[in-house]
């Protein structure tokens, strides 16, 4: 398992935003669905190695990211898309992607191939020595794509890839992260359950800090049999689930 | 081969990569029109100003040079130690495996390297210069290390300030700060430059000041020894290693860091403060030791105190002038300005045959009887600065009359003891008299230029073998200060008017009578 979490809790002040989550996650693509306010940002940001938990245990990898020698292990493996991505306008798409593939200590002869590499991958090519400030938002979102995959990462975390890409990159999106998806492990964040129905073999759902449900997206659908709320058989699932935890936690 | 396996056995960061990035990217090339400014206004201007003598000219690279750039690089290192902050890029950083000290090193590394290469080709600018117009000695390196590591400890305070305090506001408060600090500093230290010979130092020498030397003989007689700069170097490597080290404790938010790097920290703030401490320590024991300048006694090299051998530069003739060859192209504007004044007192008891340029404490032994004029640098000329004046300044009438001035004022005065009260009325009138028939106008003897107490006469003080001995005492001053300028200017007049052949054979038969003050104004014929 490339992600091992045991009672996880993260608080800030008195608000709990990770509340006992326990998850196992191999090789795949993993779809983190939740509404605003769920955790997911917290949860991705600790799988990210940024934030440590406030208890429970988590391994990466087969390591204990508290250790800083096993941390910088991980990190050699590990790629990230925050949310709001943070860029320097004055690089061009190439350095920036080489800035991130040489701070991930990437081999260095192996540097201009995997920048190259990423670069097209998210059909960036033509668009290699553009200045990053003069890059759309969709381009700046794919920016952040080909730094995150740079390194051939055994874990991906992305925090809502899709947003600012047109349809068409979503769809290239949804095929990359299937490709990435058969040799290591890829963590989706969104709102977009779209996505997760296209792209994901396996969906986690979070409501106030907890995993309200784990499953396959088909299992997410037969969730929402017979309800109404949504447009897709998945926002149906997704609805049905986040209404039921509801209920819960006020009963 | 998974990215991690694959690391594990073969990945190891090259930093010169990332830091040429850096270099690319830096904000200090959109800085350096602005620091080329500086460095023209404040620096080149200031130093083209002054005598074309290394070390004099090399005080301005520690000086203002160090001052303008440290405060543009403090500040613009601030700036890019709070660039994560402000472009949102901490989390998608602090993923990634390079350890953030590394990380950041590399932006400062990048920074000071800017600022040092701008800081550098100033230098580079005004030795080049100086080069093309010296006439003896060398480049001084020591200026160029204080400066190199007052723009490092600069840059990377700024860094540290920068990065522990990120907000927008940090760069313009850390440059500011770094401004008053030297200035406040450089207050200081002119009070402890102008100190007296043999006097104690205080912490107030670390600082690089910025005023020019109080000799423009500095390094010419005497090395400059390196003790002062040497204490200026260990205390802003402490700062530098000092900061440095604050930046390597810099964990990641909330992530605990390695024990190694703790203590590596620790190890660096507490080396960079024992250097610092250590800087502090050795000026309070500096004495100065006029001409050489301060001496650390735990530092100084014995050696530094011997003069430095040189073979004058000497124009030949009835009246010969030599000069120390730093100052050769001085020679020209200093014998046409001797020569008349030499030919109006030649023959007279005590007059000189030659003049010599010495350091001002110690005069050049002179074999035989023969007289000479012995002057410095520190002559005072016209408003005390004859050398002072670059050489293209140097052969112009006043500063020729100055030279004058100072050379009559001296014979008919006789050498002047340090402190002495100065020449009396009578010496004053025949002084004025003498330099009336050279077309030299009247020189600015206290009657004159109240309130200065300025001697008129050069620190020339010795004419070996020469028959004058020092006239002004102390019983005079009283009689000097109840004659008024009228009734010097009226006697003066009086010996002015007298034929070539009757003023010298009065001066042939009185001059002793006037330097020992027995000759009132009255007697003057």
């Amino acid at each position: 398992m490339n992600i091992e979490l045991t009672d996880v809790t993260r608080t800030f002040g008195r608000n709990k935003a990770v509340d006992g989550v326990s998850l196992a996650v191999g090789p795949g693509v993993f779809g983190l669905l939740g509404p605003n306010g769920a955790g997911k940002t917290s949860l991705l940001r600790m799988l990210a190695t940024v934030l440590p938990p406030s208890s429970g245990t988590v391994r990466l990898l087969g390591r204990d990211p508290a250790r800083p020698a096993a941390r910088t292990e991980i990190r050699r493996g590990l790629g990230y898309l925050p949310q709001n991505l943070g860029y320097y306008p004055a690089f061009t798409v190439a350095e920036f992607v080489e800035y991130f593939a040489l701070l991930k200590e990437m081999p260095a002869g192996q540097v201009p191939r995997a920048v190259a590499a990423a670069i097209e991958r998210v059909d960036l090519g033509p668009k290699a020595k553009s200045r990053l400030r003069t890059l759309s938002g969709g381009m700046l979102r794919r920016v952040g794509i080909a730094q995150a995959i740079v390194n051939e990462p055994e874990l991906l975390l992305f925090d809502e890839p899709t947003a600012g890409l047109d349809p068409e990159q979503r769809v290239g999106f949804r095929a990359l992260i299937r490709d990435l998806g058969r040799q290591a492990t890829v963590v989706v964040s969104t709102h977009l359950v779209e996505d997760v129905g296209a792209a994901c073999s396996e969906v986690g759902l979070m409501a106030e800090g907890k995993v309200v449900f784990r499953g396959a997206p088909d299992e997410l659908i037969a969730q929402g049999a017979g309800s109404e709320l949504g447009d897709s058989a998945l926002e149906r699932g997704y609805s049905a689930v986040l209404a039921a935890s509801r209920k819960r936690v006020a009963a | 081969m998974t990215a991690v396996a694959l690391a594990a056995r073969t990945a190891r960061f090259r930093p010169a990569r990332a830091l040429r990035l850096e270099i690319k990217h830096s904000p200090v090339v959109w800085a350096l029109p602005v620091l080329a400014a500086l460095f023209y206004f404040n620096a080149y201007r200031t130093a083209a100003g002054f005598p074309p003598v290394w070390s004099v000219r090399a005080s301005v690279i520690s000086g203002a040079n160090l001052v303008f750039f440290s405060v543009i690089g403090a500040g613009i290192a601030a700036w890019t130690a709070a660039r994560e902050g402000r472009r949102k890029t901490g989390d998608l950083l602090a993923t990634t495996a390079r350890a953030p000290w590394a990380r950041r090193s590399t932006v400062l590394a990048a920074t000071t390297f800017w600022v040092l290469l701008a800081y550098l080709a100033g230098v580079a600018v005004i030795y080049v210069q100086t080069a093309s117009e010296a006439t003896w000695g060398g480049p001084p390196l020591w200026p160029v290390a204080v400066g190199v590591a007052g723009i490092a400890a600069a840059c990377a305070l700024g860094f540290a300030g920068g990065a522990l305090f990120p907000s927008r506001f940090t760069a313009p408060i850390v440059a500011v700060a770094v401004f008053v600090a030297w200035f406040v500093g450089i207050a200081a230290a002119n009070g402890v430059q102008n100190a007296a010979n043999g006097m104690k130092g205080t912490p107030a020498l670390l600082v690089a000041a910025t005023g020019r030397p109080q000799d423009p003989a500095l390094g010419v007689f005497y090395r400059v020894a390196p003790d002062v700069s040497i204490a200026q170097v260990m205390v802003m490597g402490g700062v530098l290693l000092a900061a440095v080290g604050l930046l390597a404790r810099w964990p990641s938010p909330g992530m605990p860091v390695r024990r190694r790097l703790t203590v590596t920290a620790a190890i660096l703030v507490a080396a960079g403060v024992a250097a610092a401490a250590a800087a502090f320590s050795l000026t309070g024991t500096a004495r100065n030791f006029f001409p050489a300048g301060w001496e650390i006694p735990a530092v100084h090299d014995a050696a530094d105190n011997q003069p430095v051998p040189y073979t004058p530069d000497c124009a030949v003739g009835a009246f010969t002038v030599c000069i120390h060859p730093a100052f050769a192209p001085y020679l020209g504007a200093m014998a046409a300005a001797l020569r008349p004044a030499a030919a109006e007192i030649a023959g007279l008891p005590g007059a000189p045959v030659r003049a010599e340029m010495n350091s001002g404490v110690a005069p050049r032994a002179v074999a035989g009887t023969t007289s000479v004029y012995a002057y410095s640098t520190e002559q005072e000329g016209v408003g005390g600065e004859s050398f002072w004046a670059t050489p293209a300044t140097a052969g112009t009438t006043a500063w020729e009359q100055g030279a004058q001035q100072d050379f009559i004022t001296w014979f008919v005065s006789g050498p002047a003891e340090q402190d002495s009260p100065g020449p009396t009325p009578a010496e004053e009138a025949v002084a004025i008299a003498l330099l009336a028939r050279i077309g030299a106008p009247v020189p600015q003897y206290p009657q004159f230029s109240q309130p200065s107490t300025s001697s008129g006469g050069s620190s020339a003080s010795s004419t070996a073998g020469g028959s004058a001995t020092s006239g002004a005492s102390g019983a005079q001053s009283g009689a000097q200060s109840a004659a008024t300028a009228a009734q010097i200017t009226a006697a003066a007049t009086r010996v002015g008017s007298l034929s070539s052949a009757a003023r010298h054979a009065w001066l042939a038969a009185s001059i002793a009578g006037l330097r020992s003050g027995a000759i009132t104004l009255a007697q003057l014929p």
